[in-house]
């Protein structure tokens, strides 16, 4: 998976830092967010224009809207990647008409531990490596439209954050809300790659309603 | 709109170029006249006034006289009055003087007044202040007395006691001074015996200053004295320790002395004993030799007697001699025994002895041992409960082996499990070294100590060894143990992570919210949105659906009778619908607001630019245009303005081609040659325009020139 000849290239690299890590997966989540958004067609895809991201092109969104309203969340997710108080990010699809949930994008934030017993730290991961897991997630959720159900109803979508009941949440603005469940007996679940810096390791799954 | 209405223009049109200004024509009449015409009544009135005037004249004149006269009268009454005035000013100034005196005069009465008054205040302020006085005098004259009363009587009561007093002080005094007589005389007394001891000691200092010669000596041998008396003293405490130890000496040799004693005692008894025992042997012998004797008269008794009847001797004889012997066999045997006996108790005392002395050294020599044996045995107690620690220690791992298996779902199961495997067999091969170490000193032991009592020590290492052996095996067992339970933990782990799976999908649906965990969204998120203006439109759709519901209701209840009626016309369309109809509408007029604002803006900017644009043309090209609605434009030169043109597109749908139609009545006055040249030869409208300016600029030109 990782190319080694790159590796290779940059090897005194400094470990990573905590905000360094969290200002990576936040980016991540936004390219994430708009390549689903983009390929579920919850916008129009005139509203999406190309941008040079990870050695590959990602659709971004154009609509100011969508756009502030990701920036907000992505603002708060990073705080809270910072404290360490959010444990899962959830993009969740839902019918216009109907309001039942079809599809709810997962990505499990766990903070790695450095191993107990090992006396000298794990060499730092090369940026280039994380890119390139990174790249292949976004890669994987393009491919996800060869098997998810086709949506062929107007549809909306919803951020859900999982946070510790410790966390700070600013008042007002964000609020307890229903977890958007699918039924058990119509769900169905996908296990995508996953992605690691030296502090978070982001692993992605899609669970989807599936009338068989 | 005919042909002629559209060109109706101010060429054609005669009062454009006429002066509008009519030239007044009309004769001037006289304002008298007009007065005339105006009241045929006033001549009369005139008259009448003429009268009057001639009248006043007259009146005037001998009015006139009379102010003449009257001014003389005026001149002699204003001398008198001058006069008078004199006067009234010198009696005035009398009288100014007189009353300044009189002023004075009041002035200083006023004063003295002011002045008595003052005095008279301060008079009485002092009589006041002389009273108040008075009054307190009195008071402290009545406390004075009052105090002088009781001064007096105390001074009185002092006087009196004052005066026993001296009394008993005259007496005193006698007393004393009889005291002081007698002290005078034992001090005269004293005077003398100290004259007479001054003497004395005159007397002795004379003898001391004779001694003290002495006196260096008496320190030297005092000197002497002390160093003999510390060297006695010192002796005394040796000779005093010399003592105590002398009698703890004694105590201890009376001790001594008295077990000695008691040793003599029983060496006296012991004596007394052997005396009593050589008694016994002499009573012995001396019974021997009875037997012997006896014996032999027996024999000789029975060799001579014996035929003859044994009753030659009486039966007592021989009965106690039997007893006798019975009694000496007896003795002789005891004695035997006792022989025995003692020779027997010598010799175990000796061999007690003997044996004594060979235990005391095996005794000693079993201590060293002992000695050396507690030291192996601590160092093997060492050694197990090093070992014992290592086995709590593998216990340990193992139970939190164990603790790690249950706490499944750990994705570094497969870590831990090898980790303590490793740990395992590094023990192994510790305990295989200290196997191999304990051996080597057991033989090591083995060697060096040959000795029997060595045995218990071996006993113990043997022990110890089986114990480490023993531990071994254990530590052996929970390798194996631990290594099943690894591979069990293994196959564990892989049901645990297809149930992870499952879990994770589980979590992933949100069917399942972990504990401890909040699921949070922005407030204003699109699907809230979404639900927000669809919640809005149903919530107006339900309002309008159920007041149709109740409109519909009303009729039904009303019946048919409502039908005919049109009084109620506001209540056929539901408020609701009206509402959001009212609602569309304003929403509708807003916008046409905007747009008619817009326009009106648009409108404004284009008639700005079209100005623009006529006042460049103008400035360029030196003509001024104007537009027409039906797409004909007119051109009049800058320079002479009775030069203008109409032109008029030949086609509106290509609109390109311009044709001449009209023309002013100014303009150049080789104009029908232009016109011929320019338009009908060479249909150029710019060139023709252009000739015509040329025209018209120098015609302007000329004309101010002639001016000038």
């Amino acid at each position: 998976m990782a190319p080694t000849k790159q590796a290779k290239q940059a090897p005194t690299r400094q470990a990573i830092t905590l905000k360094g890590s969290t200002a990576l997966v936040t980016e991540f989540f936004k390219f994430a967010a708009n390549t689903i958004l983009f390929q579920r067609g919850v916008y129009p895809a005139d509203d999406f224009h190309m941008v040079k991201k990870y050695g590959q092109t990602v659709l971004v969104t154009q609509d100011l809207a969508l756009e502030n309203y990701l920036e907000k969340i992505l603002k708060q997710v990073n705080q809270w990647l910072l404290t360490g108080s959010i444990t899962q990010l959830v993009l969740a699809i839902i019918s216009k008409d109907s309001r039942t949930p079809l599809e709810r994008w997962v990505f499990d934030i766990n903070l790695v531990e450095p191993p107990a017993d090992s006396s000298e730290a794990a060499p730092a991961k090369p940026e280039s490596e994380i890119q390139a897991e990174i790249r292949n997630i976004l890669k994987q959720i393009v491919s996800t439209v060869t098997f998810l159900p086709v949506i062929d109803e107007p549809t909306v979508f919803n951020i859900l954050a999982y946070t510790k009941e410790s966390a700070e949440v600013p008042a007002n603005e964000w609020v307890d809300t229903d977890p958007l469940a699918i039924e058990a007996s119509k769900s169905q679940q996908v296990k995508l790659r996953s992605f690691s810096t030296d502090v978070h390791r982001i692993e992605a799954m899609v669970a989807y309603r599936y009338e068989g | 709109m005919s042909h002629g209405d559209k060109f109706s223009t101010p060429v054609n049109s005669s009062s454009r170029f006429i002066s509008p200004i009519p030239r007044s024509s009309a004769i001037k009449r006289d304002s008298l006249a007009a007065e005339l015409e105006r009241d045929p009544q006033l001549s009369t009135a005139k008259r009448q006034q003429r009268t009057q005037a001639f009248s006043s004249h007259l009146a005037h004149a001998s009015l006139e006289r009379q102010l003449a006269a009257a001014q003389t009268t005026k001149l002699e009454l204003e001398s008198k009055l001058r006069e008078k005035d004199l006067l009234i000013e010198r009696l005035e100034g009398d009288r100014r003087w007189l009353a300044e005196r009189e002023k004075e005069e009041r002035e200083e009465k006023e004063r003295e007044r002011e002045e008595a008054l003052d005095a008279k205040r301060k008079a009485d302020s002092e009589l006041r202040s002389l009273r108040t006085q008075l009054a307190s005098l009195r008071e402290q004259h009545v406390d004075l007395e009052d105090e002088h009363s009781t001064l007096s009587r105390s001074t009185s009561q002092t006087i009196s006691s004052q005066k026993s007093q001296v009394t008993t002080l005259a007496r005193q005094v006698s007393l004393l001074e009889n005291q002081l007589e007698e002290f005078r005389q034992l001090a005269e007394e004293r005077a003398h015996a100290f004259d007479e001891l001054q003497a004395q000691f005159d007397e002795l200092n004379a003898a001391q200053d004779s001694v003290t010669l002495n006196h260096g000596q008496e320190d030297e041998d005092w000197t002497v004295v002390r160093e003999e008396l510390h060297r006695q003293a010192k002796y005394m405490r040796q000779l005093e320790s010399a003592n105590t130890k002398m009698t703890v000496e004694l105590n201890v040799l009376r001790e001594k002395q008295t077990s000695v004693e008691v040793l003599k005692e029983q060496k006296r008894e012991l004596e007394r004993k052997l005396h009593g025992a050589e008694d016994l042997r002499e009573q012995v012998v001396k019974l021997e030799a009875e037997l012997d004797a006896a014996r032999q008269a027996r024999e000789e008794w029975a060799s001579t007697a014996q035929p003859a009847t044994p009753s030659k001797t009486p039966v007592s004889v021989t009965q106690s001699l039997s007893n006798l012997r019975l009694t000496h066999a007896k003795l002789m045997e005891e004695h035997g025994s006792n022989v025995a006996l003692l020779r027997h108790r010598d010799q175990t005392i000796s061999e007690l002895q003997a044996r004594e002395t060979q235990l005391q050294e095996t005794v000693d020599s079993l201590r060293d041992e002992v000695r050396d044996l507690k030291g192996r045995v601590a160092r093997s107690e060492h050694k197990a409960a090093l070992s014992e620690r290592e086995v709590s220690f593998l216990q340990a791992m193992v139970a939190s082996f164990n603790a790690e298996s249950a706490a499944n779902g750990d994705v570094k199961l497969e870590d831990d499990a090898s980790k303590p495997l490793q740990q395992l067999e590094a023990l192994v091969k510790d305990y295989k070294g200290v196997v191999l170490a304990l051996e080597n000193e057991l033989k090591h032991v083995r060697e060096n100590t040959v000795v029997a009592e060595d045995l218990q020590a071996k006993q113990q290492l043997l022990a110890e060894l089986e114990r480490e052996r023993a531990a071994k095996e254990e530590a052996e067992q929970a390798l194996k143990e631990a290594e099943s339970e690894s591979e069990k933990q293994l196959e564990q782990i892989e049901e645990l992570e297809q149930t992870l799976f499952e879990l994770r999908g589980e979590i992933g649906a949100g069917r399942h919210l972990p504990p401890g965990v909040r699921v949070l969204s922005l407030r204003d998120n699109p699907a809230q949105q979404w639900e927000d203006l669809s919640k809005a439109a149903m919530d107006r759709l339900k309002g309008e659906n159920e007041a149709l519901l109740k409109r519909l209701k009303e009729l039904e209840e009303s019946g048919i009778r409502g039908l005919g009626q049109s009084a109620s016309k506001e209540d056929l369309v539901p408020r609701e619908s009206y509402e959001g109809v009212r609602a569309e509408m304003l929403k509708l007029d807003q916008e046409l607001k905007a747009k008619d604002k817009r326009l009106q803006r648009l409108q404004e900017i284009f008639r700005k630019k079209g100005e623009e644009f006529r006042e460049a043309t103008a400035s360029i090209l030196g003509v001024k245009l104007v537009f027409y609605p039906n797409g004909g434009v007119r051109v009049t030169s800058q320079f002479d303005l009775n030069a203008a043109f109409v032109f008029k597109p030949t086609d509106s749908q290509n609109g390109g081609k311009m044709q001449l139609i009209e023309q002013g009545e100014g303009g150049p006055e080789d104009l029908p040659q232009l016109m011929r040249y320019w338009i009908e030869e060479q249909g150029c409208i710019p060139g023709f325009l252009a000739s015509v300016t040329l025209e018209c600029y120098d015609k302007r030109k000329r004309e101010l020139e002639h001016q000038q």
